[in-house]
């Protein structure tokens, strides 16, 4: 090999590595986030002004597909009573995106606490529940208390409440009739739940009570 | 049946390990006595072979029957009722982590059988040791299916079916992967993936062995292309179903899962090009086998990203040590094996590289493998960082990477053939360049034109002023520039080898160039790949730097309008539908107007997907010549519809200019003896196509 062919050509390459590096340097540093749960990004002030990424559930009903930028609210994943913040998206709405489905956004964390941002990814939505399968109300008031099982029934006319103090509704067997049962919920209900809904609901009984870990309409609900 | 599927599973995990032990005990024994005993290897692998189909037969006769005692089938199954579904029976098979590990590892198991047959004749050592290795491999892929968060033979627990087996909980195949795009794209990609582990084998083999010699570079060179194809078609159908169905209205977006993809198709190209150099100048034999190795592990390193989660959610893999350990194990030891036996065997793979000049054939295969290494490292790291603790990084900083090193690399591509072995003189150079630089020249007249009128003005709307914004500009000219020069050169080279082909034996120029792409067709395809990557650079400045968006909302009411650049778009109406399934589609129409002439409608719409809860947006394109115009129903709420268009410039050259490589590659894969006249002498500096 030729002695000088191969300086020149060590020396071409170490230019080449070099300018890639500065390239990357330069621009990762402006376009990179650090990947942070929900909590630790609404408490810690040092992080305003820095661009951040963040996944959590699509909070149900905090969207209006229709607004331009895009307004909606994530909650950490898995956790119903999780820390939650508030997402400015401007771009196109992915295919899956919705009520539940886990988002991770990336973009500046403002003053004001919510995220600016133009860059979404979703995940698939993984919950799917149908009213085959689990226990009318009446045969879910026979079990013991504290062993897990999914009910279904038909939430009571006007017995919806604001969570934080008790039943947060009621679901009876059929349709305005039959046994009732008090559903204590802390999470976000399904959007579209109402007076008359179907709903399936996981969880146990404490005390005459249901305690859900899971709210969701029936598949004739949708 | 799930038991059957299982057993079967490690039955082909016994097989790879005793064909393991009796391959290197074959060898042990010398060549005469351990012949019986290395032969029995080549039946294990067989056997292997014969025992994984059995599995993956097991499986997807589970999607035909609708088993729901299989948890995978459960999880997996489509629901489709249009007349694909009986396709997409067997997409399931592929669908989700489990199934498509087990598609993949009875691929590798195919390469196996394929090797093990081509080489049974011959049983020489070097075929022996780099089945053995091949096996290894097999084991590893084997052993992770047989780990429980890989298996896809899964009972189902007892409360998600009822007394006659019907399902009772919802599940089924993602709606977004009911389309013909995936069908297709995960076995392509598989094969692919497969595939890259017979050169990786062949290259410990011959090291292990200590034959430096080209044999086990033509034993498989075919198959490393044929695999490079198909990682290459795998992407492509990849981009397509991301355009088409993800509704974002791009068809790249350096998602990981993507990246993934990319990763071994990049170092594949420096393989196969290391591969041309070792064949017929005796050269780049370490570059050979480290690129063999390189792209094996980026295969895996792929498997790892898209597979597991790791990057999505740093979680993921927690629950899975066993499963971390052995991808990790699967990447380093491969790694630490070729360090080792490279440095052992250093004499033997001593290559004839001769680096005269930085101007030479030599140095363009030299700094081709570089920058794709150099390529596949960065986008490996941003990739990863996140499951590091690191940032993650979007597509400005991919792109920042991405355009230098891909203009500059596409001029390499473009100019090697016109390079001299060795050293290149000036006078002999520009008179094989003359007539590439007019034919540039006069390409980039309109291509220009066509920067100026319709691509700058978006860069003023979407690019920040000041530098970025010249940056911006620069690296598009340029890239349209090289991309005409890459297709000049092309073209120039085949009509010149045609033309002193027709002159040389009196024949007609068109069946020259026919005699040219039928018989040097390692070369010929080359070339022709060659004319689709010029033609996809093109196609990638307009349709990735200078694409419109615009977000709208129209009143919902026939008749009401929206323009976007020159187009009216009016609202004609909306047809809803419910299929036997439950899914809703619901599909608008408005008829369009090109600078006030109707050029026809548009009806884009939305599937609701009923048992998966999920809406899929479908979008309609228009497709002209020089751009997309596409348009996506986003919502329809109140009393207006919400509307998202996006114009994409020379999107269709990517595909076309993909063609071209598909056609190009698939010439040089072509499986049939290798014509001699590819093999030039040593001295020639002829790059064209060579006539015999």
């Amino acid at each position: 090999m030729n002695k000088r062919a191969r300086n020149r050509l060590i020396g071409v390459t170490a230019i080449v590595v070099i300018a890639v590096v500065a390239i990357v340097a330069s621009t990762g540093s402006s376009d990179g986030a650090y990947y942070r749960p929900v909590g630790e990004v609404v408490n810690d002030a040092s992080l305003v002004g820095e661009r951040v990424s963040v996944g959590g559930e699509v909070v149900a009903g905090s969207w209006d597909k229709k607004s331009n930028p895009m307004r909606f609210d994530i909650r950490e994943e898995g956790e119903d009573d999780g820390a939650v913040i508030s997402i400015v998206y401007h771009g196109g709405v992915p295919s899956t995106f919705g009520d539940g489905v886990v988002a991770i956004i990336k973009g500046e964390l403002t003053e004001d606490g919510y995220i600016d941002s133009e860059d979404m990814i979703t995940k698939c939505p993984s919950k799917y529940e149908t009213a085959t399968g689990s226990l009318t109300v009446a045969r879910a008031l026979e079990q013991p208390e504290g062993s897990t099982f999914p009910v279904n029934g038909y939430v009571v006319a006007d017995s919806i409440q604001p969570p934080g103090g008790g039943a947060r509704f009621v679901i009876s067997e059929t349709e305005g009739d039959g046994p009732e049962m008090e559903v204590i919920w802390e999470g976000a209900l399904p959007s579209g739940m109402d007076s008359g809904s179907q709903v399936v609901v996981t969880g146990s009984l404490e005390g005459g009570s249901f305690v859900a870990s899971d709210v969701s309409l029936a598949e004739g609900e949708q | 049946m799930t038991t059957l599927g299982n057993l079967f599973l490690g039955l082909a995990a016994l097989g790879s390990l005793l064909a393991i032990v009796s391959l290197f005990w074959g060898r042990a024994m010398g060549a005469k006595d351990g012949e019986s005993v290395t032969n029995l290897g080549y039946y294990l692998t067989f056997g292997v072979f014969g025992a994984l189909t059995v599995s993956v037969g097991t499986l997807l006769a589970a999607f035909f029957r609708e088993d729901f005692t299989f948890q995978y089938v459960v999880e997996n199954h489509s629901t489709d009722v249009s007349n694909l579904s009986w396709l997409y029976k067997f997409s399931g098979v592929w669908a989700g982590r489990e199934g498509s590990l087990l598609f993949w590892a009875w691929l590798v198991a195919m390469f196996g059988a394929y090797i093990a047959w081509k080489r049974m004749s011959e049983t020489d050592d070097l075929s022996n040791m780099s089945l053995a290795v091949f096996n290894i491999v097999q084991l590893f892929f084997t052993v992770a299916l047989v780990i429980p968060l890989n298996n896809p033979f899964k009972v189902s627990p007892a409360e998600w079916l009822g007394a006659d087996g019907e399902l009772l909980i919802s599940a089924a195949m993602n709606p977004l992967l009911q389309h013909w795009a995936m069908i297709l794209h995960p076995p392509t990609l598989f094969l692919g993936y497969a595939g890259m582990a017979v050169p990786f084998a062949f290259a410990m083999g011959a090291l292990i062995v200590g034959d430096g010699s080209k044999r086990w570079v033509t034993l498989v060179d075919r198959i490393a292309v044929f695999s490079w194809l198909f990682l290459g078609i795998g992407i492509g159908l990849g981009a397509i179903w991301a355009y088409v169905v993800l509704g974002w209205g791009g068809y790249w977006a350096w998602d990981p899962v993507e990246n993934a993809s990319l990763l071994p198709w990049l170092t594949g190209v420096g393989l196969l090009h290391s591969f041309t150099v070792y064949r017929r100048r005796g050269g780049f034999k370490k570059w050979a086998i480290w690129m063999s190795t390189v792209s094996f592990v980026l295969v895996i390193l792929g498997t790892f990203i898209t597979r597991s989660g790791v990057v999505q959610s740093v979680h993921a893999f927690q629950k899975d040590n066993l499963s971390l350990w052995l991808f990790g194990a699967m990447m380093v030891l491969p790694l630490v094996g070729t360090l080792w036996g490279i440095m052992v065997r250093s004499e033997e793979f001593k290559g004839a590289d001769e680096f005269d000049s930085l101007v030479s054939k030599e140095s363009s295969y030299y700094f081709n493998n570089v920058l794709m290494l150099l390529a596949a490292f960065f986008v490996a790291l941003l990739t990863m960082a996140p499951a590091f603790g690191g940032k993650t990084y979007g597509p400005a900083t991919y792109d920042s990477i991405a355009r230098p090193v891909g203009i500059l690399y596409v001029f390499i591509m473009a100019v090697c053939p016109l390079l001299s072995w060795r050293k290149t003189e000036g006078p002999a150079f520009w008179n094989k360049a003359k007539w590439p630089l007019v034919s540039t020249a006069i390409l980039s007249v309109p291509l220009l034109a066509l920067w100026y009128m319709k691509l700058l003005p978006v860069a003023r709307r979407t690019v920040e002023a000041g530098f970025p914004f010249l940056l911006h500009n620069f690296y598009a000219i340029t890239g349209m520039m090289v991309g005409a020069f890459a297709v000049s050169i092309s073209v120039y080279l085949f009509v010149e080898g045609a033309r002193k082909r027709a002159a040389a034996k009196g024949e007609g120029f068109f069946s020259s160039l026919g005699s040219i792409l039928t018989t040097a067709r390692t070369q010929s395809g080359g070339y022709l790949t060659h004319l689709g990557i010029g033609i996809i650079l093109i196609g990638l400045v307009g349709s990735a730097m200078f694409v419109d968006e615009v977000l709208t909302t129209v009143p919902d009411q026939v008749g009401s309008t929206f323009e976007v650049q020159n187009y009216v778009f009016t609202y004609q109406g909306i047809v809803e539908n419910e299929l036997p399934n439950g899914d809703v589609t619901s599909r608008l129409t408005f008829d369009v107007t090109k600078n006030g002439r109707p050029i026809g409608t548009v009806t884009p719409g939305q599937i609701s997907f009923y048992r998966q809860q999920q809406t899929k947006l479908e979008a309609s394109v228009i497709v002209e010549p020089l751009q997309d115009v596409f348009v996506v129903f986003q919502n329809f709420q109140d009393a207006a519809i919400s509307m998202q268009v996006k114009i994409n410039p020379l999107i269709s050259w990517v595909w076309v200019g993909f063609v071209f490589t598909i056609v190009g590659t698939s010439l040089a894969a072509w499986p049939k003896k290798q014509t001699l006249n590819l093999l030039e002498p040593a001295t020639s500096t002829k790059a064209k196509p060579k006539k015999r």
